[in-house]
């Protein structure tokens, strides 16, 4: 048995880590540097001499930034629930039933999406008038949740395929109804993917901006966070970077959170050995 | 269990409720005005609005706005809601769209001698179109000459264009070869802040006819005065006047007077603030005159008040709107919008008793700003008065800054000006209309659906990896499957299908910047269109789209899996801080990384090259050059997609049971080998939708025009530039003449492309999956 040295191995691995996360972290801390930096006024390549929390302050002061972020934060958390719950149903049934039209159905939704929707939005606000939820964040939820859930339904379609049907035909047998089965076997064995859609439903509803600024027309405190920034940066003759970074950088914290907090369920190793791929 | 049946219950609930809450319609008489970004503002038009009821009794609701520019789009989109806007607050240059489709109405009659006195001129004739005048301007956002005191006294001030590039040139210090002290300093590629010296060398915007209206064909672009600006602008380059980076810009020019660095520039009060901060020492003057001694006019944006024409109440905004116009209110309006103590310079009253009153004499600079208000030329209000904007910049840059050999700027700017013309003949092209009877939609609707239905149900599992038994669908099965996969088909048939089709009857029809209301079938003259001129460069950029998207996707695939791999075998505690950092990509906000990545690409400045030339490599164009800009939006894209790869990767590695790695061990695999012939297959299998599904995102992928704008831009004008991928070029030409209709027979064309493509991936897929 060969084996290269395990130092060398490590030392090569970490280099190449170091490396991307360097790559990773430098724009990072260019919004870090500029968001705190005091008199600035392009993005071109040079450390601010002082540094100020004055852009924080102007940015609550100035800006319904609180209002943005809760009505985000809201948008966000129950597009998430509402999208585990419909991932969770609908690749269920894709994946444990026979069904007529279920491999033409699964290339449907796939298909749909090639449509570039944030493109057409005359037909996107006229659907919006029609079920009554222009101006109204329930809206976004609503549209949220469906372009999440369209995506995500392809990404856990592949991994509920990986639990082995004897699982569940072994809780049937058991005398589980699809129900519990569905609940209390498969998707404790898809927490990792759940996890995955837990927080990609979130980042997409949480920075979804074309839509969002189209049927949301009445006041400046009904905006979602997404559409404040970017009235930020759209200045005519210019653009306040220092607090559009302020508010970037304030405004992706909850998505780090959730990250952190969503991270034991795709590491902890709970599942290991018991899916087969 | 019973948490589980709550929260469905919730969850449908939550969905009725929000079917059922319709906007309630108004009872009492009630206005509606779309106002400022600023709550201040806001507020004081608040104030002004209960007064007005006190007085009248109608009410007034001040809605806030995020910001003026989406003041075209939404009123065309709510307009005629029972939520509609009756006066709105916007820019003159935008109402040329409105106008043309019939969505202002005309204040022509309101407008009385004694508003014209009381307003500067500008203020209305920034609004006069076709002969009616449809709004009145508040504020007027303007520029002239800022200088720095310390390097021009006030009586040094040049007279004319002349001696203000004599002066520059005399103020300028150099040190070796690069000026540290710019005696004034301009921007090459700019069309706006240049204008009045365009304007001095014979150049302008569009030619008017006798009456002053603008005749768009017209282009004063390829005058013979134009070859003798650009002579000028060379000449100042090499004086050290003009910026000579070829992609710095207005942001540059200012952070170097903010450094008091400069002596003179072009601009206005919109970074008022950061200068008095620096503590620079400046003055507002006057703009040099033109060299035979006429008056220089500032291309002037005017933002003011318009009234919807389909307002329920016409009269009583037309009221409202004198109301709001009387010289107190005004004052108040102004004060609060220039933040009341701070002056903040961002309102420059239209009104001349505001302008006279103290609160802006007291202060020097708001003064002078407004002082300038005579010498100002609106910007062109027509529809076609945008389309310059499109071409000027990339033009004027392969002109200052040729990236191989020399440019004729001659045939260059008669390629502009025809261009242009060009541009303004298809914007106004009338497409004669054709009538269809209404059955016949019935039919075609018919057709579609059954042959949907049919080819939906005839559809047979294939999924080798599936035992036999289940092969077989069963009908008790499929009616609980079609059951619990409904509400997303629901969802999907709403908010993606119906699009779909709207966009196909949109494509049949004229809609567009001069018929947003009424437009009519016109067959397939827009596919003809398309079809008949050819998209230039379609192969080029078709094959650049695909490779683009196969590098990001395969190379972010590969480096996420490769990441999550690595991750796992190390520490857990130093996995999770890795984690943390590579998911940062994923979580910011993509336009303003993008941003930052422009800054660290840059040539000259950015921080890669920096880094780079420490160990001596010399500088490399990354977003200059056609084909390592090709290659850097690759790195860059791929930048943004691994941590979602690396993320569901983590989840799908742990689920691959110790023994395939133990079998591997045995067989005396390293971890490499381990790496490509077990994880990355198997990880690959279970992604196979996911994957295709990126790939397709790859192909209307919109943050490549936000890193690049598309460029490096082609010889041609107007075709394709290097890292132009299908979608956003087809669309920019489309919306550049706002031509939406052409631009859904677009979308509806590359729909069908990428979808064939994604059906065969699919095929392709599943064989290599299923024999690998």
């Amino acid at each position: 048995m060969k084996k290269s040295h395990p130092l060398v191995k490590k030392i090569c691995v970490h280099t190449f880590l170091i490396f991307l996360a360097i790559v990773t972290i430098t724009p990072f801390a260019y919004i870090v540097m500029i968001a705190f930096g005091k008199n600035i006024v392009g993005t071109s390549a040079t450390i601010p001499k002082e540094f100020t929390l004055a852009n924080f302050q102007r940015l609550f002061r100035e800006t319904a930034f609180l209002d943005w972020i809760k009505n985000s934060l809201w948008i966000g958390l129950v597009t998430m629930i509402i999208s585990v719950v419909f991932v969770s149903i609908t690749v269920y049934a894709f994946s444990r039933l026979r069904f007529h039209g279920k491999q033409k159905l699964f290339q449907f939704i796939l298909l749909v999406q090639v449509f570039p929707l944030t493109l057409s939005m005359v037909s996107i606000f006229r659907i919006f008038v029609t079920l009554g939820i222009l101006n109204d964040i329930k809206g976004l939820i609503i549209v949220n949740s469906t372009l999440a859930s369209a995506g995500l339904v392809l990404l856990a379609k592949g991994y509920f395929d990986t639990i082995p049907f004897e699982i569940d035909e072994a809780a049937m047998v058991d005398g589980a109804s699809r129900l519990q089965t569905l609940i209390h076997v498969i998707l404790p064995l898809a927490k990792p993917m759940l996890a995955v859609v837990a927080i990609q439903s979130f980042v997409i509803a949480y920075n979804e901006y074309v839509i969002a600024s189209t049927v949301m027309t009445q006041g400046l405190d009904t905006m979602p966070l997404a559409v404040g920034l970017q009235s930020m940066i759209t200045g005519q003759y210019g653009t306040n970077w220092s607090m559009y970074c302020a508010a970037a950088l304030l405004g992706s914290l909850p998505m780090i959170v959730l990250f952190y907090s969503l991270q034991k369920y795709f590491i902890g190793g709970m599942t290991e050995g018991s899916v087969k791929l | 269990m019973k948490r589980v049946c709550l929260l469905f219950i919730t969850v449908i609930l939550c969905g009725f409720f929000a079917m059922g809450t319709r906007a309630h319609a108004e009872e009492t008489p009630h206005l509606r005005i779309w106002f400022s970004q600023y709550e201040a503002e806001n507020e004081a038009l608040r104030r002004i609005a209960s007064d007005y009821e006190a007085l009248t009794g109608v009410s007034v609701e001040v809605v806030s706005r995020i910001n003026i520019f989406n003041a075209v789009s939404d009123l065309v989109n709510n307009a005629t809601l029972d939520t509609r806007p009756d006066i709105v607050f916007m820019q003159a240059p935008d109402i040329g769209t409105l106008v043309a489709s019939g969505y202002l109405e005309p204040l022509t009659p309101m407008i009385d001698q004694d508003i014209r006195d009381r307003f500067t001129e500008v203020a209305l004739s920034a609004f006069r179109l076709d002969g009616e005048i449809y709004g009145v301007g508040y504020s007027v956002d303007s520029y002239g000459l800022i200088y720095n005191k310390d390097i021009i006294s006030e009586s040094e001030l040049p007279e004319t264009w002349a001696d203000f590039f004599a002066l520059a040139a005399e103020k300028t210090v150099f040190d070796g070869a690069t000026p540290v002290i710019h005696g004034a300093l301009l921007n090459a590629r700019d069309m706006w802040f240049n204008y009045p010296i365009i304007r001095n060398y014979g150049g302008y915007y569009y030619g008017t006819y006798p009456n002053g209206d603008y005749n768009p064909y017209d282009v004063g672009l390829d005058q013979a005065g134009m070859l003798d600006y650009v002579a000028k602008m060379q000449e100042a380059m090499a004086q050290g006047i003009v910026l000579t980076n070829r992609i710095h810009g207005e942001s540059e020019i200012v952070s170097r007077f903010a450094n008091g660095k400069v002596g003179m520039m072009i601009y206005g009060l919109w970074y008022a603030s950061i200068l008095q901060e620096r503590g620079i020492d400046y003055g507002l003057a006057s703009l040099p005159d033109q060299d035979d001694g006429t008056t220089s006019r500032a291309l002037t944006t005017v933002q003011g008040f318009v009234v919807n024409r389909f307002s329920l109440q016409q009269a009583q905004s037309l009221d409202f709107l004198e109301y709001i116009l009387e010289d107190a209110n005004q004052q108040l309006l102004i004060e609060a919008g220039n933040d009341h103590d701070r002056k903040l310079g961002t309102r420059n009253p239209a009104n001349i008793a505001v302008s006279q009153s103290d609160y802006i004499q007291s202060s020097e600079i708001l003064s002078s700003l407004s002082a300038l208000n005579d010498e100002t030329e609106p910007f062109p209000n027509l529809p076609e008065g945008p389309i310059w904007y499109n071409y000027t910049t990339t033009v004027f840059q392969s002109i200052f800054f040729p990236l191989s050999g020399a440019v004729d700027p001659e045939a260059k700017l008669g390629e502009l000006a025809e261009k242009i013309r060009d541009d303004v003949r298809l914007m106004n092209l009338q497409v004669e209309r054709i009538e269809i009877p209404s059955y016949v939609y019935m039919i075609i609707c018919l057709l579609i659906v059954t042959g949907l239905i049919i080819y939906i149900i005839r559809g047979r599992i294939q999924n080798k990896r599936c035992p036999s038994y289940l092969q077989k669908p069963r009908w008790k099965q499929t009616l609980l499957a079609w059951g619990l996969i409904l509400p997303l088909m629901v969802l999907l048939l709403v908010f993606y299908v119906y699009p779909i089709f709207h966009n196909m009857y949109l494509s049949l029809t004229d809609y567009s910047g001069i018929n947003l209301r009424e437009y009519g079938l016109i067959g397939f003259a827009n596919y003809r269109d398309i079809f008949v001129k050819g998209f230039q460069g379609l192969v080029s950029m078709s094959v650049w789209t695909l490779s683009f998207a196969t590098c990001v996707v395969v190379v972010s695939f590969i480096l996420g899996v490769l990441i999550a791999f690595m991750l796992k075998q190390s520490h857990v505690k130093i996995a999770k801080i890795y984690r943390i950092i590579f998911i940062l990509p994923w979580v910011i906000p993509t336009v303003i990384t993008l941003l930052m990545w422009q800054g660290l690409l840059e040539t000259e400045n950015g921080l890669v090259n920096q880094i780079l030339s420490l160990i001596g490599i010399p500088h490399i164009p990354w977003l200059s050059h056609p084909w390592i800009a090709k290659v850097s939006t690759i790195m860059v894209m791929t930048w943004f997609s691994f941590p979602y790869f690396m993320v569901i990767a983590s989840g799908l590695i742990q689920a691959i049971p110790k023994d395939y790695y133990d079998a591997a061990k045995v067989d005396g695999a390293n971890a490499f080998y381990t790496f490509f012939s077990i994880t990355l297959p198997l990880v690959f299998r279970a992604m196979i939708p996911t994957l295709i599904m990126s790939f397709i995102m790859q192909f209307n992928q919109f943050g490549v025009y936000i890193l690049t704008g598309g460029g490096p831009a082609a010889d041609k004008i107007g075709d394709p530039g290097a890292t132009d991928l299908l979608i956003t070029y087809v669309f920019n030409t489309a919306f550049n003449t706002n031509r939406y209709a052409v631009a859904a027979a677009y979308s509806v064309l590359i729909f069908v492309f990428i979808a064939i493509f994604a059906l065969l991936s699919i095929r392709i897929t599943r064989k290599v999956a299923d024999n690998g």
